[in-house]
Formats: C-alpha cells, structure tokens, sequence
C-alpha cells in the first residue's frame, strides 16, 4: 500500500512502501492489552532493527544504513503509518536522535566503534538522561554534578523523564563540573548499564505511549572513565543541541503517517456510518472536521519534509524545525479530537483506538521542547 | 590569517552578533560596553555558538572555565580574552 504522497522521490517512495508494509505485518501486535499493562517490546525492537531501522542515520562503517534525513522521515512516517504502537516508535525515536546522533556527531572513533553497531544492530537500547525535577524545559539549569578524579569523573544527581531507562543498556548523560559555570558546565557521558553507581528508579506511568518505558534515574557515586566523556568538557549544550534539529524534524514524522490513518478511517466512517437516513459525512458539521484533519496534515507534511530539504542542502533548520515541531504537534492533538467526533460514541471506546491516538498525541506537545519553547524558540528567530 | 587587530576583532565580533542575534538592528546601537549575556541579548545556547564561532575564526580553545561574563559579556572584553589568547599561543 502506498501513502501516494506527490513530493516523494520515487527511491523514497520505495522506502516507505516497505516500511508500511513490515509495520503492518510485524508490529503492534496485542497492543490494546500491553497499552493498557505498559508492556514494551523487545520482540519488535529487535525485527525493528533487522529491518534497518535502528541504524538509519548511522554511517554504513559503523553498521548503519547511512541514510539521509529526508528518507528517515519517509520510513518513519510509513511506520507511524503501518502500526498502531506510537510508543515502540517514540522509544526508537529517543534512542536515534538522542543518543545515536549525539555519538555520531561528537564521539571519538572508539566510542563509535563500540556503541554504533550495538545500538544499529538492536544489541543495545540507549536512554538519554538530561531532564531533572527542576531542570526541564530549562535543562541547562542541571543539578547533577561530575566531578574529576583523576581518570574518571564521578557522577551524583537525579535524572528524571529517561525514555527507554527500564531497558537500557546505555546512557548518554548530562551533568555539570562547575555549578558556577551555567550551560558551559554542562558535559556529555556514555555511561553503559552495569556502570556502578546507577540506579534506576522510580517507574513512570504515562498518559499515553505507555508502551515506551520511562523512570527516574539516579547516579549515585557513579564512576565514569575520562574515555567515556562525549565531546569536549563544558561543552555538553553542544552535545544535546547537536541532534536537536533532526529530532525536532523527524520525531514527528511517524505522526504523519497515524494522520493520515487516521484521516482515511474518519473517511470511511463517515461514508458507512448513516443517522437520519443520510450518511454522517453529508452533515457539513461532520463533513468540515474531517477537512481540517485533511488541510492540518498537508500543512504537516510539507513543514516536515522542508526540515529534511533544508538539512540536505546543508541550510540551517533551527526556526523551521520549531514551527514543523510546533505546528505538526498541535495538529495531531487537532486531528485525534476530531476523528473521535466523527466516530462519536465509537471514538471514545477503547476498542477503536483513537483514544490512545489521543492520549499518544498528547506528549507530542511537551516532549523535545513544549509548545511554549517552540514559541519562544521561533519568537527569537524572527528577531524578537 | 594575518593578525588581526583589536579594534578589528571588535568590528567582527560586532557583525556576528548582529548577524546571529539582533537581526535588524543598527551597528551604531551595539557599543562595545553593550552587556550581551546579562541582559539576555545572548542565551545559553547563543553563547556556545559564538565561543565556536570564535574558536573557528580566531583558532584558539575557550576553556569551560573561561566562559563567564567577565570574558564574554561586552564586545570589549570578548576582543581583549582573544587578543590575550592568541597572544599566550603565540
């Protein structure tokens, strides 16, 4: 099946035909019961990472599949289009663009040599530690200090929101060497699972993507070696902001692929579904939610797919991933409201699902930046 | 690159962060005692972007430690922390 969309080259139609296919066929299985249990799959993880998934950004030395940003949007998109588990997907999401991007653009040639295949391959699931209880969308404000002894540095502090934690065999951290020192304290880690020292907490229970672990992490005396810093010390902003761009780009671009699901199903509906001797989709009130859906996932696909035009032609993508990440957010929670209207009753049942559509969506406009941050990031852009 | 000067420093460093963060505003608003990161022209994240700009331009390293507002506040005082380095690694 093909999503038929006009602006994709025909290779990166080709991409996505095939991932739409795998995620039909192989993910999302059961997903209403491990929706409700909170039960992550390291069953579809690891067919995730045999199809290529996991290694798409990562460069074919390392065992990647070194693709471009605009084909990693078409596969994710035909992914968010093909299974019904945005949570697997928002986990695969943080372990590329918070973890594997940060060690492609910023490790040494060990630690790409060590960490890239693991993560490419599925062997290993990353977590990115950043967030903390008082440093969220302010998370250069961290508490969590490292400091250097000889050749190692030894980590203390809370980290709070780690997707994947529960599960993870690998940790890109944060931490700062000098409170004093504001954002040019704050210095990457790799810190690997059996590192002592840390411990994973606190469990956190989701709204939605509740098939994506998250717990608090806290590293307690945790001693890292000097080889396992990611980049230059001080210049852990660098770190995190490096993949900020592609994240704010692609992470939503699996929701692309649930709107326009979505949208089809609502068609459909309203085509079959009659009251009052009509069928619903000739009620105009009906008839204009579904055009909304319609008009807000156009406007979606060209902001997204732009981020990747803009990063192929080398072009800095700062104010445009804000609005794609903006717009595209607001438009999914936009979109899962109205096709629950347009299934009335229905929609609001477990079994049609679009309730968890909603709730999945819902973390779409805080994660990677809240709607307000976006705001504030496109506001400085424009001068302001 | 021929050594630059500190009052070329000044004109470049001027340029850069009306580039990079005072789209629109005139060069003759941006005095060289302008306070860049206390009153907020300059983030967090704008700070590392021009330390690796100058990193880049000028080939020195700021250490982590080098970074607060007494080296990087005023164009002033960003001219002379470069003059001073690329002096001690002459």
């Amino acid at each position: 099946m093909s999503i038929g969309s006009p602006e994709l080259l025909e290779e990166h139609q080709k991409l996505q035909d095939g991932a739409i296919e795998f995620a039909q066929s192989e993910l999302g299985k059961d997903i209403i019961r491990r929706d409700r249990e909170e039960e992550f799959s390291r069953e579809d993880w690891r067919k995730c990472a045999n199809f290529g998934v996991l290694g798409m950004p990562v460069a074919r030395e390392y065992g990647g599949m070194g693709l471009g940003i605009t084909e990693v949007i078409a596969v994710m998109e035909g992914l968010g289009y093909g299974t019904s588990d945005q949570g697997l997907l928002f986990s695969i999401n943080a372990h590329m663009w918070t973890s594997i991007m940060p060690i492609s653009l910023y490790g040494t040639p060990e630690q790409k040599q060590r960490y890239l295949p693991r993560l490419s391959n599925g062997e290993w699931i990353s977590a990115n530690a950043a967030s903390e209880p008082e440093a969220g969308s302010d998370v250069f404000s961290m508490r969590t200090r490292a400091e250097r002894r000889g050749d190692h540095y030894v980590l203390n502090g809370t980290k709070t929101f780690v997707t994947n934690a529960q599960v993870a065999d690998l940790f890109v951290a944060y931490a700062t060497i000098d409170l004093r020192l504001g954002s040019m304290g704050v210095t990457g880690f790799l810190i690997e699972r059996n590192t002592p020292g840390i411990v994973i907490s606190k469990p956190l229970e989701k709204m939605g993507l509740r098939t994506s672990p998250m717990a608090e992490v806290v590293f307690d005396e945790c001693t890292v070696p000097v080889s396992n810093r990611l980049g230059r010390e001080g210049r852990g902003v660098a770190v995190f902001e490096s993949s900020m761009e592609w994240e704010r780009g692609c992470i939503l671009a699996n929701y692309l692929g649930l709107m326009k699901r979505q949208l089809e199903r609502s068609i459909q509906y309203a085509q079959t579904r009659k009251q009052f001797g009509k069928k619903i989709g000739k009620f105009q009130s009906v008839a204009n939610r579904i055009v909304n859906m319609k008009v807000r996932l156009d406007t979606c696909r060209q902001l997204v797919y732009r981020i990747g035009w803009l990063k192929e032609h080398g072009k800095p993508a700062t104010l445009e991933a804000a609005v794609a990440k903006l717009h595209v957010s607001e438009s999914l929670v936009a979109n899962c409201q109205d096709a629950i209207q347009v299934f009335g009753g229905y929609g609001y049942m477990v079994e049609q699902q679009i309730e968890r559509e909603l709730r999945d969506a819902m973390g779409s406009t805080l994660y990677s930046g809240t709607t307000e941050i976006q705001r504030n990031l496109i506001a400085t852009c424009l001068g302001l | 690159m021929s050594d630059p000067s500190t009052d070329q420093i000044k004109e470049e460093m001027r340029q850069y962060v009306l580039n990079e963060f005072l789209p629109g505003e005139k060069a003759s608003n941006l005095h060289d005692d302008t306070p860049l990161r206390s009153s907020s022209i300059i983030d967090s994240v704008g700070l590392l972007r021009m330390i690796e700009f100058i990193e880049n331009r000028y080939t020195i390293q700021v250490e982590a430690h080098e970074a607060g507002v007494e080296n990087f506040d005023r164009i002033e005082d960003i001219a002379t922390f470069i003059q001073n380095k690329r002096g001690a690694g002459a």
